[in-house]
This record gives C-alpha cells, structure tokens and sequence, in this order.
C-alpha cells in the first residue's frame, strides 16, 4: 500500500519535474541556470523570464494545489463525503462571483482588498450550501447537488454581470480564470503564509476531526464540541479555498482529485489522507500546469490551468460516485396536489399569452427609462420581434417537454435536459460540427447538437442503470457531465480561434439570430414533437412504477427507453442551438406544471410544453430589455431565475 | 450483474414485439390450466452461483410459497418465473411454453408480478394505479374500452379498496396500498400470479388481510399464485404447497404439514424448531427452540 503510494507520488514528481526542466530548458539552458540564479541577478530576458515567470508559476501551481488539496480533504473529512470539495460545493465559484462583482462596480475597494472580498464571497457560498445541507443532516449527495448549483448559478451571474457591463471582452476573463501565469513573487509569497496558517490550525484540529468522522452521536459522546469544531474546520477550508480563487481564480477539482488520489492507492486511514491530500494535490495542480505549459508551447495556444483540472475532475466524479453512500430515508415523499380540471388549468395558462405578446411587442426601455410604444413603432419593430420571440417560445416548449418527459421517465423529479447532461453534450456536438463542416450552416449544427445530447444522454443515463444509482446521484452524474463537457468547451474557447466567439454566443444563449425561417422550423418542429410525445403517453405512466412493475405489464424497456431518448436528444439539440446549454426551463416548469395540479402524464406534459414556451418568451424579453443596449444571454437570463428555485427546491426536499 | 443485463436486455427485444391481437373475453377460466415449472434452471452471474439446478412444479390454481433464508434465491427464482432476470442454464416454462418465446404483452396477460420494492406511483389515484394493469390489453396506442372500465372496477370491488379508490396512492397506509397494487395484478387479469414478499412491511393484521385475500383468489377464481414469504407459519396457514431453497439449492418440497417438520426445518433454517399443534385450533405453529 505505502509502496504502492511512494511510486505514484514518486512517479508524479518525477513526471512534474522533467515537464518543468522542458518548458524552462527552452528559455533558457540549464547549465546557464546556476548563473541566473546565483550570479548578479537576472539581466536578459530569458532570465528574467526563467525566475520571475516560470519558476514562481511552479511555485504558485504547488501551493495552490496543496491549499486546494487540504480544503477538499477537511471538507470531505467534515462533511464524510468523499466528493466534497470547494468546487463541488460551490465555494471557489462563489468567491470568483465577488471578485467579478468587485471589479465592475468597486474597482476602487478591489486594490488591496482582493483577498477579502474573496473570502466574503466564498463564505457566503459556504453559508448558503452548508444551510441548505443543515435541513438534510448534510447528506452527502445533497450536500453536493446544493453545491453544484450554487456554483453554477455564480458563474451564471458573473457572465450576466460582465456581460451586462458590456465590456464584453471580461467575459473571456471570467472564462479564462485558473491561469497560473505569474510576474513576480508576490503571490507566492502570500499564499504560502495563508497555506501555513491553515496547516498549523489543521494540526491544532486534528483529534477531534478525526473523532468526528465516527458520526455524530459518537463524536458528542466522546465529549467532542461539534458545533464549534465544524464551523472552525469549514472556516478553514473556506479560507484556503477563498486565498487560492483571490490570487489564480477558479481552480476546479484539485481537492477532489488530491483525497481521491491518495485513497486510490489504498491509503485510507483519515488522519493519513489529511496529511497527504495537501501534497498530492500539490503534485497534482503541478503536473497538470507543467503539462498545460508544454502544451501551449508546442500549439502557440494558452489554455487556463482551472479548466484543465476540470477535465480531469468531471470523470474522477463521476467514477467516485457509486461509492458515496446516501443516507435519505427511502419514504416517498406524500404529494397531496390538489388536481386542476386540464381544460380550465389550459386556458388558465394561455391567459398568460397576451400578457407576454403586449409585452413582448410594446413595452421598450431606451436604456433609461421604460416606455409604452406606439402601435406604428411596435408595427415597425414586429418584423425584427416575432422571430426571435417565436423561436424562444419554441426552444422553451421544446426543453420543458423534454424535462417533463424526462422526470417521468426516470421517476427522478430533479432529471432534465439540462441537468442530466443533454445539454452540455448538445455543446461538444455544436463545436464538433462548427470545427468539422465549417460551412454547414445552421442545420447541420443543429443535427450535431442533436447528437451530442443524445451521445451525452444515453452515457449518463446508462451509466444510471448499470450502477442502479438512485435519484440524487443521477442528477449528480449529469452535472458531472455538464461540468466536463463545458471545461472542454472553455478550453476550446481560451484556444482563442474565431470559433471561440460562436461557441461563447452559444453558451449564453442567444435569440437575436433567429430568422423568420429558423423560427418557424423552430415553431414546428416543437409542434410536432409535442405530437410524437402523446403517443408515449401511455408508457410515460407506467414507466414511473418501476422498471419490474413496467416490464411485467409488458411494456418493452428497451425499445420504449430508446424511443424516449431519441425523441428527448432531438428536442434537446433542436432547442439549445437556441438558447444554450444552461437555461433550466426544462427543470422548472415541468415542476411548477406539477405543483398547479397537472398530474396524469398527459396534462403534464401538454401544459409544461405551454409553460415552458411562455417563461422562454418572457426570459427573452427580460434579455433583451433589462440591460438595454446590451443584451443578455437568453439562457443566462433564465438561469439566474430558475437554479434559485432549483436550489431552494434541493433545500426544501 | 453485467451479465445478467445483458441476458435481460436480450429478452426484452426479443419481446419487443407487438402483438395486438386482443380478446377481452374471460381468459382467467380458460387459462385456468396453466403454470409454471422450471428444469434444471441455475443463474450465475460473475463467477457467483446465485441459484443452481432448480426443478420445481407449481401446479395450476394452487398457492405455492417459496420459503428459505435470507440471499437462498427465493426471490430470484420468481424474479426467473416473472421474466425479471434470465436464467444462464436449464428451462423455464409456463403453459409448457418455454418462457423467453413469450412476448411481453402476451406474457403480461397470463402472468403478473408484484415486486418487492414498489415504484412509488404516488401521485396517481389508486383508481389510476390499478387502470395500469390494462396495459398489456389495450396496448400503447389503443383505446382504453368499456371492458378494460368494468375490469377496473371489478378488481376494485374484489380486493375491497372501493372505499379510498379516488385518494393518492402516496397518502395510503402500507396495508391499503399493498390492495391497491394487488388490484392493479386483478385488473391485469392474468391467470397467475407472483408476489414477492406482499407482507414484508405490513404488520400482523394487514399481513392476515393481504394473503387471505391472496387465498380467496385462488379458491373463487382459480388463480395459480407464487408467493415469496418470510414467516413460515403465515407459509403453512395460507398455502397449498412449500417450496423451500437454501443457498440457491432445493431442500425441501411439499404440502405444509410435511415441510412442518422439525428435521426438515433444521435443515432449511439451519437452527433447532419445534412444531406444535395448540389445543384450540388443529394448525400447527413453528418456533425456534
């Protein structure tokens, strides 16, 4: 076991090494090294470069992954929950969402105090994650699942925020966050100082975090304070993660690849893996910045560190996943939803249309003020307005199908298109044909979307069968799978060719290309597949009883299954050539259609299709109009509606 | 496990074919005649012999309990018997057709299953829950008749849950939503039935009510029930037939009072039993010693 952990780590260094001396050796030779560094100072500019560039980036990339490393293996210890880490609960995202917001509206506080508004924004995702944790005893999947969706939202609202400022190009800065690239030794030197602290409280905690990972009951029994302790343990690894998002940005994984490292090669011991994980995580984040360097020397491309790392996390989680235990009762929860008549539910929600029509049609905001417009102006503007109205309305009809369809397939209330992953596949299938037939146009991206939901669908939901995952860790795998498919989207994006900027449209979601015929494809196409999915009515009922229950009545599995997902990818990719990856219409208004008392399949899914077009048709107004002249992302401006709720919705179950 | 998915997702294409032929007569009498036997059957699944060399009758329109300890493959005999699973050797019929030659729906209309776990359904009403059984009738696209309508009711009516038939199956108490699921298996109108573990959660009385409504069905219908049941004096009071298994193996097999034998329990159980027959009822009750 210690053999088997001495090669590895032996083997990493060694590996980090050798990839350190290449990159270095180019600028500079290594028998002039011993010069640079002991002789009169640096002088040229190689040797400039060798010791304020490369070797305090090493030095950065070390301390980064070994603060990370520790962070992850206290929030795992604490939590006893082998996939916690401050990127899966959310608090390196939250921390950059405060820089983000620093930096557009205080720039004058920023100077001087990153450090701090990093620290309050990870603590405030800490807070919100481990509140909503709290109601569910910090059951490890929920614990994450809050997490995941705290972070996303903060990335979501660090987009709209730059986006918002129209300084487009901080949208590639917020992408682009996790590069180690260094000037000096300034940052080093800081988060050495940080990381010592947080070793040395680790050090004062350790007995009685190790009692606590025997449970609760145990712990208190054995006379420990466990309020105390826990917030003193997740202060810390707040902290550390908070240091290392003020001075590299969003470092994603690190801790989460660190322990599972050290466990993988058979060390499982709490107090050992809490010793380790730092150095693990060290060589890690090393390994994989050297790899980066190499890389980006032999392409000419920069790609960040952080979503390199976030490459490697997404599969680490999703292989990890079938060992977390979950503790949740197996009771079903009791819906007492009081049933609405479907046609008066119907015309209650077609009520609505008007409503969003006048707005969508009359209401203008000139950049100051709103305004009413007359009917010869919104006569004027109409031709440029239906388009993309239509077009959102069907992208919005077409996702909430999806989810709806979706949740009963699986019998999971959290599954949909963008949740279990459709829609980040549904990206890598949009960038596979832009870089595959550059002049397909938008049909063939659309088809490639397609099948990449469908590629992305079918693998999350297989891998769901063969591991029998219950609910929450289904949701967890998709994320898993949205989180990989959009690192190697950033990764692709920060290659900086002219797809980039396509695939970042594509990302918000936008509904200002719509044309007249794509709308209408659009428009029918949702028609149409809202038809095919009546006739799955009958198995969409049945399904929700249980896999034994459902083939026991007859109904096929596979070939019912099959049908679904097809109909499920098509309608997916159909729609997020639209308004991108992350809108969670599909999550949202298959629930609220739930909760107003639509419940057979049938009601379920017709009025989720209606609801979910109308919210698309209003999110598109709200993205036009809110930060006029510029616009938002339509799938941006949804997502900062809809992952609140969803994560209320985790808190509340 | 891969193995077994993979025999299983074999199966279901196999079946995948529709047949929509459909006869809404009285098939329950006509099939009356009907069961299962198995030959032979094993199921090894990576390398683990879960079940081996099985051979068992169950004769039509009789209650056959399987008994036998806990992991002794009872449940995965009638998972075998249900379709559920695959055997990797030997034979498995029913109605002396070999049972992967079945399609589902066909198989669905002879022969239905209660699983263990219940998918939780609970927010459909329970007269919804039980208009499920009529699938294997009128199919994914087909129109839900004034036959499948009067089954519905009838099962409703026999299995006594007219009282709470239009409330959420998620708001029943585990003894009512055990009927409401049974119901379901009457409206699906198979001659037989297979039931594994119907009263696991249900405490006594619930536990008396569920299986003397699974006797009554077997005596007034003539339907051929299989039922996996823990408590081997419920096994002796409600069946017609024992069949116990250990370690994936046949022991012991036979009418109650031969299986409500100390040696044999031994040799099921693996512990010391006793058997004795109180003065006031002429039923024999086991106990451990």
């Amino acid at each position: 076991m210690m053999r088997q952990a001495v090669v590895v780590g032996g083997g990493a260094f060694l590996s980090a090494v050798i990839l350190f001396l290449f990159t270095a050796g180019q600028h500079l030779a290594i028998s002039a090294w011993p010069d640079a560094l002991f002789g009169s100072g640096a002088s040229t500019l190689d040797e400039i470069i060798l010791l304020y560039g490369l070797f305090p980036r090493a030095g950065v990339a070390i301390i980064s992954g070994a603060a990370l490393g520790l962070s992850g293996a206290l929030l795992q210890q604490l939590l006893r929950n082998p996939i916690a880490d401050p990127s899966t609960l959310g608090i390196s995202a939250g921390a950059q969402l405060a820089i983000v917001a620093a930096t557009l509206f205080f720039p004058q506080i920023l100077d001087g105090n990153r450090t701090m508004i990093a620290l309050s924004g990870a603590g405030a995702a800490a807070i919100i994650v481990f509140a909503l944790g709290w109601r569910s005893s910090f059951e490890p999947v929920t614990m994450v699942v809050s997490g995941m969706l705290v972070g996303v939202t903060a990335v979501a609202l660090s987009s709209a925020l730059t986006l918002a400022q129209g300084e487009y190009l901080m949208s590639l800065v917020t992408w682009n966050g996790g590069s180690l690239s260094q000037q000096d030794w300034s940052v080093f030197n800081a988060l050495s100082i940080e990381l010592l602290a947080g070793m040395a409280f680790m050090l004062l905690l350790m007995r009685p975090l190790l009692l606590l990972g025997l449970g609760d009951a145990s712990a208190r029994s054995l006379g420990v304070s466990l309020r105390g302790i826990r917030l003193a343990v997740a202060t810390i690894a707040t902290a550390l993660a908070g240091f290392v998002a003020a001075n590299v940005g969003l470092v994603s994984f690190v801790g989460l690849a660190a322990a599972a490292l050290v466990r993988g090669c058979g060390i499982s011991k709490p107090s050992a893996v809490l010793v380790l994980s730092p150095l693990a995580g060290a060589l890690f984040l090393w390994l994989c910045d050297g790899a980066v360097q190499v890389l980006s020397g032999a392409t000419g491309e920069t790609f960040p560190t952080g979503s390199v790392t976030a490459l490697i996390g997404g599969p680490i989680l999703l292989w990890l996943l079938p060992k977390v235990r979950t503790l949740r009762a197996k009771s079903p929860p009791v819906n007492t939803t009081r049933r609405i008549q479907f046609p008066k539910g119907i015309t209650g929600l077609l009520a609505l249309l008007p409503f969003i029509l006048v707005l969508a049609f009359f209401v203008g905001n000139d950049g100051r003020s709103w305004a009413m417009l007359s009917y010869a102006d919104a006569a004027e503007l109409t031709p440029l307005r239906w388009p993309r109205l239509l077009a959102a309305a069907g992208a919005g009809g077409l996702l909430a199908l999806t989810g709806a369809i979706l949740q009963r397939m699986t019998g999971n209330p959290m599954a949909s298109p963008e949740v279990i992953g459709v829609s980040g596949g549904a990206g890598l299938g949009f960038a596979a044909s832009l870089t595959l037939v550059p002049a397909g146009g938008p049909y063939s991206l659309a088809v490639g979307a397609a099948l990449g939901g469908l590629a992305a669908m079918s693998i999350v939901l297989a891998f769901a069968r063969r591991q029998n995952l219950p609910q929450e860790k289904l949701l967890l795998a998709g994320i898993a799978v949205s989180s990989l498919s959009s690192s190697m989207l950033a990764v692709l994006m920060a290659a900086g060719d002219q797809r980039a900027w396509q695939i970042l449209a594509w990302i918000g979601g936008s509904a200002s290309s719509a044309t007249p015929a794509t709308a209408i494809f659009l428009a029918s196409l949702s028609l149409l597949i809202m038809l095919v999915a009546m006739t799955l009515v009958r198995w969409l009922t049945l399904l929700p009883l249980g896999q034994a229950t459902s083939h026991s009545l007859g109904v096929p599995s596979m070939g019912s299954r099959m049908t679904i997902l097809a109909v499920c990818g098509l309608a997916t990719g159909a729609a997020s050539v639209l308004v991108g990856p992350l809108s969670f219409v599909g999550l949202i208004a298959p629930h609220i259609a739930i909760r107003a008392g639509f419940v057979t399949a049938r009601d379920h899914l017709v009025s989720s299709f209606v609801l979910g077009a109308l919210i698309m048709a209003f999110a598109d107004f709200g993205a036009r109009t809110v930060t006029f002249p510029y616009e938002l992302p339509l799938g941006l401006f949804a997502a900062m509606v809809g992952a609140p709720y969803l994560i209320w919705l985790v808190g509340r179950r | 496990m891969k193995a077994v998915l993979q025999n299983y997702r074999e199966m279901s294409t196999l079946g995948s074919r529709d047949h929509s032929e459909k006869s809404n007569d009285d098939r329950g009498e006509r099939e009356a005649g009907k069961a299962f036997s198995v030959n032979n059957v094993g199921l090894t699944i990576d390398g683990r012999e879960i079940l081996s060399d099985v051979t068992l009758e169950f004769p039509p329109g009789e209650v056959v309990a399987l008994v036998g300890h806990n992991g002794s493959g009872k449940s995965t005999l009638l998972k075998i018997l249900a379709r559920q699973l695959a055997p990797t050797a030997g034979t498995s019929t029913y109605a002396d057709r070999e049972l992967a030659t079945y399609d589902n729906r066909s198989f669905a209309r002879s022969v239905a299953y209660l699983p263990q776990d219940l998918g939780t359904g609970s927010d459909m009403t329970v007269r919804e829950l039980v208009a499920c059984g009529r699938y294997p009738w009128h199919g994914a696209l087909g129109r839900f008749s004034a036959v499948d309508r009067e089954k519905v009711d009838a099962a409703i009516l026999v299995t006594g849950i007219e009282g709470y038939a239009d409330r959420l199956v998620g708001t029943l108490s585990g003894g009512e939503r055990q009927r409401a699921w049974i119901a379901m298996l009457i409206a699906q109108d198979a001659s037989s039935l297979l039931l594994d573990e119907p009263t696991a959660a249900l405490d006594i009385a619930h536990q008396l009510e569920v299986l003397s409504l699974v006797r009554k069905l077997a005596n007034d219908r003539g339907k051929s029930v299989v039922v996996v049941l823990h408590d081997i004096n419920m096994a002796a009071r409600f069946c017609d037939r024992i069949h116990a298994l250990k370690n994936g193996r046949m022991v012991a097999s036979g009418a109650p009072s031969e299986i409500l034998v100390p040696d044999t329990l031994r040799c099921i159980y693996g512990i010391e039993m006793n058997v004795i027959v109180p003065s006031n009822t002429s039923r024999p009750i086991v106990y451990p010693l």
